[in-house]
């Protein structure tokens, strides 16, 4: 464990993540340029919107579209890019995507945390207890439900959920995520707020779940086959103390990097369980962009899932590296 | 492993074939899955001869949103076509995406992983520097940026070897986008199986690279890239359901997602028409765990790690 | 065998041991009927194929037998008491205080995620009821005693050599003071310079601290190092037992005889070693009778039909047909 070799490592990884965010902003400057009709017009909104002569100068000023593709579009694309400067949308009026994606991202950020952290609690413990039991009938049970699950577009339960607890039963709303006419920042306005994520979270979270149990169970099952396992066994430790000393903490390694991982993809998943929910955040944006043909904010949203997807990679395989030694080499 | 390689010799793999289906049968998860792929691959096959054509707005039968009857066993959506026929015709539609876009994507991961696995070298990295970029980014993000931009590249009317433009593209899209996991495991097995003694063989015998790659290297990745070709099928389901949830699918060759898009869009839910959300829904379960419950019974029978006996 | 003076009872007595294994339906005899003595400070070493039954023997008096393995005849005694081994709950106060376990390969063998000093003090916390400090304390002895610098401790198994990382199996084992430890295979996995000086290590703590040892291996000459008493398993059972002068001298039962050719012997300047011809026994089909017959040299009328009883034979005891007419000449001369 010298120290040398453990920062080559976390270079490695910082490299490789540095170059897979590169790569999605090449394929997004390509995507961009192979859109039939004048860049310019396209960034301002086509014919959708009127233009002025200088707004046009002014784009291609800015993007620089009168000079080569490569190297000095891709490069301004690029410095653009890392400014924060994604162009404008063209449905909602010429207004900066990086300011729309702001505006959506703290109730996507809401959902998606709110369901991770239910999938976590309930999927890493019933996939502990599916792979600590394996075998028996709850881990059958478990497992059977966790693989059908993992098979179901989330967004579909969503819909089910809708028809059974808003549209049958009543119980919570399922659509959007204010009541109208509440005033903002109020406690009756917060509840509301509690209310409408209800459905769209735990549509979200079932989605995760599956994969949870799945993974948890398997790494328990693989753990308790482990030689070390049987060592423990040997020393006289209980049941309890082998799971909690011996078993937990190896068995967490796969599942802690899942979690890390999906911090990044979950935001993408929401993506269809927020079109069924009318749900006001990224997904919504994309399928409103979607509809409009609204590349700007399409491609602001691919580089901010890119982002996070990324970023969670790299989180994930730090934390890899620090829960287990033999990574750090 | 070892003893598992595959030499010329006919009657020792038919024997090794007959034990291999005796064990991979002996799952249940494999029988249920084999069963429902089986109901699901016949029905594709005539969903004409079961359910009659497809029905448009101009020849639907029922009513609007009727619940499910003697006449329309799942009842009718918003315009009044019977979902049983929108459902039949939609197994096609999404079953034949599905299984292109494996393809593919089995092509160009095997493809990629050989190449990198056998060549090493300066190959391997660029290829794998590739295969990480898909590995990290998944099929569905992917898709979600290209397709509608291929799609204004290339206008959405006619057809393209009898699929719609859209379709067609989302094929193409999963399958260009969806073959990392492949190339990963096809390379690892490549690099251990070239050290193999019978690849010196063959190349002092004077095959050529190409040749010693399709024909001694290739075989004996076939468990490999089955088992995972079953989890690549179930994962094309969900990201073609969900591209097409999204609108990207054509309303003129459903799949079961774009019927479910139509059906969110016409309020099904909260018309509490569980009918017309509830049967495409349920058949990409079926059909997804299906190809789940076959693939992982298939990596059991290749890969059998549990011994009763310590 | 009940005896007056403490001296004479065995430490551990297994007694007509028959252990099965489930699967599917079918069970299996893993061992069936052993029956042997243990001595205090006394080694012993357990040789066979894999198959044999020694490594289940093994577990069975470690009361490590897994959840598919059923004791279906037999007892263990211990220092006179009857061991419950096939209760997991009720073995777990008898387990590393009195019989400790150096497993074989000690990579995996050791949690890759705990650092070494840390899995030595465990027991020690657990078992002896000691404090963080004082247990660390006892490891960091236990590490010197086995020659690892106490500073090692910090270490994960990962970034020791493989002898190393035996070592600290050993050390672990020594933690509650046992009286008995087992070896499975501890030296397998090593090359013979550190094959050497691991059962140097065994020998000398042995004789330092009066442990009784189980050495269960494959390999006769690493029984030839450091064990007083052998025996030789074959599909289940005992087919001979002696001392490793004897043993070696003048093998009795077929089998033991090629094992010991099968011995690559520099010294004694033979170019061939001779493996034994025939597949090791399958469990499932047990061969009737002896169940070595179908490969060994001097098979005869009667060998595939009628098990051989194991029967005392000068100092050893032997199960082959060869030699049950002489027992029986012995016990008439000593009749006579």
């Amino acid at each position: 464990m010298n120290g040398g070799g453990g920062s080559r490592h976390i270079l490695r990884i910082i490299v490789r993540a540095s170059i897979t965010l590169l790569m999605v902003a090449v394929l997004n400057f390509i995507l961009f340029r192979v859109i039939p009709g004048d860049p310019a017009s396209l960034l301002l909104g086509g014919a959708r919107v009127s233009v002025t002569a200088e707004q046009i100068e002014a784009q291609n000023q800015r993007w620089g579209l009168d000079r080569p593709l490569f190297p000095d579009q891709a490069v301004d694309y690029l410095s653009a890019t890392l400014r924060g400067d994604f162009g404008y949308s063209f449905k909602f009026r010429g207004r900066h995507v990086a300011d729309l994606i702001a505006e959506r991202l703290p109730d996507t950020i809401v959902l998606v945390g709110v369901a991770q952290i239910m999938a976590i609690v309930i999927g890493v413990m019933l996939g502990i207890y599916a792979g600590w039991r394996r075998g028996g009938a709850g881990d059958r049970i478990a497992t059977g439900a966790s693989l059908a699950l993992y098979s179901t577009p989330a967004f579909w339960l969503g819909m089910i959920l809708v028809v059974i607890f808003s549209t049958a039963l009543g119980w919570l709303p399922g659509y959007g995520a204010y009541s109208p006419g509440l005033i903002t920042g109020s406690l009756g306005s917060f509840l509301d707020y509690l209310q409408h994520l209800t459905l769209p979270a735990t549509a979200v979270a079932l989605g995760l779940i599956g994969q949870y149990v799945v993974v948890a169970r398997a790494a328990m099952s693989d753990v308790l086959t482990e030689d070390y396992m049987v060592t423990a066994r040997a020393k006289g430790l209980t049941n309890g103390q082998m799971l909690m000393r011996h078993a937990f903490r190896n068995a967490m390694l796969p599942v802690v990097t899942l979690i890390t991982l999906n911090i990044g993809y979950v935001v993408a998943g929401a993506i269809t369980v927020e079109a069924v929910f009318a749900w006001p955040g990224i997904g919504g944006l994309t399928v409103e962009a979607l509809n409009a043909r609204d590349y700007p904010v399409l491609q602001g949203i691919f580089l901010l899932l890119g982002v996070s997807i990324v970023l969670a990679n790299l989180v994930a395989d730090l934390a890899y590296s620090l829960l287990d030694p033999r990574v750090r080499q | 492993m070892s003893d598992n390689i595959v030499r010329y010799c006919p009657r020792g793999r038919a024997r090794a074939i007959k034990g291999f289906l005796r064990q991979f049968l002996s799952y249940g998860g494999a029988q249920v899955g084999l069963v429902c792929l089986v109901f699901f691959l016949v029905v594709g096959a005539v969903p004409n001869i079961l359910a009659g054509p497809l029905q448009t707005a101009i020849n639907a039968t029922g009513d609007f949103l009727a619940p499910p009857s003697g006449e329309h066993l799942l009842g009718t959506d918003e315009i009044g076509r019977d979902v049983l026929n929108l459902v039949l015709h939609g197994a096609r539609i999404s079953l034949t995406i599905a299984l292109l876009a494996t393809v593919i994507s089995l092509v160009v991961g095997t493809t990629i992983g050989t190449t990198a696995g056998y060549y090493g070298g300066r190959v391997d990295v660029w290829l794998m520097r590739l295969t990480d970029f898909f590995f990290v980014m998944p099929s569905f993000v992917l898709a979600l940026v290209i397709t509608p931009v291929v799609l204004e590249v290339m206008g959405r009317g006619g057809e393209i070897l009898g699929f719609r433009p859209s379709l067609f593209v989302i094929i193409v899209v999963i399958g260009m986008t969806s073959w990392s996991f492949v190339a990963r495991i096809v390379r690892s097995q490549t690099l251990s199986l070239k050290e193999r003694p019978f690849i010196d063989r063959a190349r002092v015998a004077g095959s050529s690279n190409f040749g010693i790659m399709v024909r001694h290297i290739l075989p004996n990745l076939v468990p490999q890239i089955a088992a995972n070709g079953a989890l690549v099928v179930a994962s094309a389901i969900y990201v073609e359901t969900s591209l097409s949830f999204l609108g990207l699918g054509d309303p003129l060759q459903p799949s079961w997602g774009t019927l479910l898009s139509l059906a969110q869009r016409a309020g099904a839910a909260s018309a509490g028409a569980w009918w017309y959300l509830g049967a495409p829904g349920l058949c990409v379960l079926t059909v997804s765990l299906s190809f789940v419950l076959i693939g992982s019974a298939l990596d059991d029978t290749f890969n059998p790690r549990r011994r009763v006996i310590p | 065998m009940t005896s007056s003076s403490q001296d004479k009872t065995p430490l551990l007595e297994i007694d007509r041991l028959s252990v099965d294994y489930g699967l599917k339906g079918v069970s299996l005899r893993a061992i069936d009927g052993v029956s042997f003595a243990l001595r205090a400070g006394e080694a012993v070493g357990l040789v066979g194929e894999s198959g044999s039954g020694k490594t289940t023997t093994a577990m069975a008096i470690a009361g490590l037998l897994s959840p598919n393995a059923r004791v279906s005849g037999g007892q263990v005694r211990y220092r006179g008491n009857r061991l419950p081994i096939d209760d997991d709950a009720a073995m777990r106060p008898h387990r590393w205080s009195e019989t400790s376990v150096v497993f074989q390969g000690a990579m995996n063998a050791l949690n890759p995620v705990h650092r070494i000093i840390k899995q030595i003090a465990e027991p020690c916390m657990l078992k002896l009821g000691m404090s963080r400090g004082e247990a660390t304390k006892r490891g960091s002895e236990l590490l010197q005693l086995v020659g690892i610098p106490a500073d090692r401790g910090s270490a994960y198994p990962h970034e020791l050599s493989g002898g190393m990382r035996q070592r600290v199996m050993i050390a672990m084992a020594l933690a509650c003071r046992p009286s008995i430890i087992i070896g499975d295979e501890p030296t397998t996995a090593l090359d013979v310079i550190t094959q050497a000086q691991i059962l140097n290590l065994l020998g000398d703590l042995r004789s330092q601290l009066s442990l009784a040892l189980i050495l269960i291996t494959h390999d006769l000459s690493v029984v030839a190092k450091c064990c007083d008493r052998v025996m030789i398993m074959y599909a289940g059972r005992i087919v001979e037992d002696g001392t490793v002068a004897e043993i070696f001298a003048q093998p009795k039962h077929p089998y033991t005889r090629q094992l010991i050719e099968s011995i690559p012997n520099p010294a004694s300047g033979k170019k061939m070693i001779r493996p034994i011809p025939g597949d090791p026994p399958n469990l499932v089909n047990r061969p009737s009778g002896c169940a070595f017959h179908p490969r060994c040299p001097s098979v005869m009328g009667g060998c595939a039909t009628e098990v051989p009883s194991l029967n005392k034979f000068g100092r050893g005891r032997v199960a082959c047909h060869l030699h049950r007419s002489l027992t029986q000449e012995d016990k008439v001369a000593v009749h006579a």
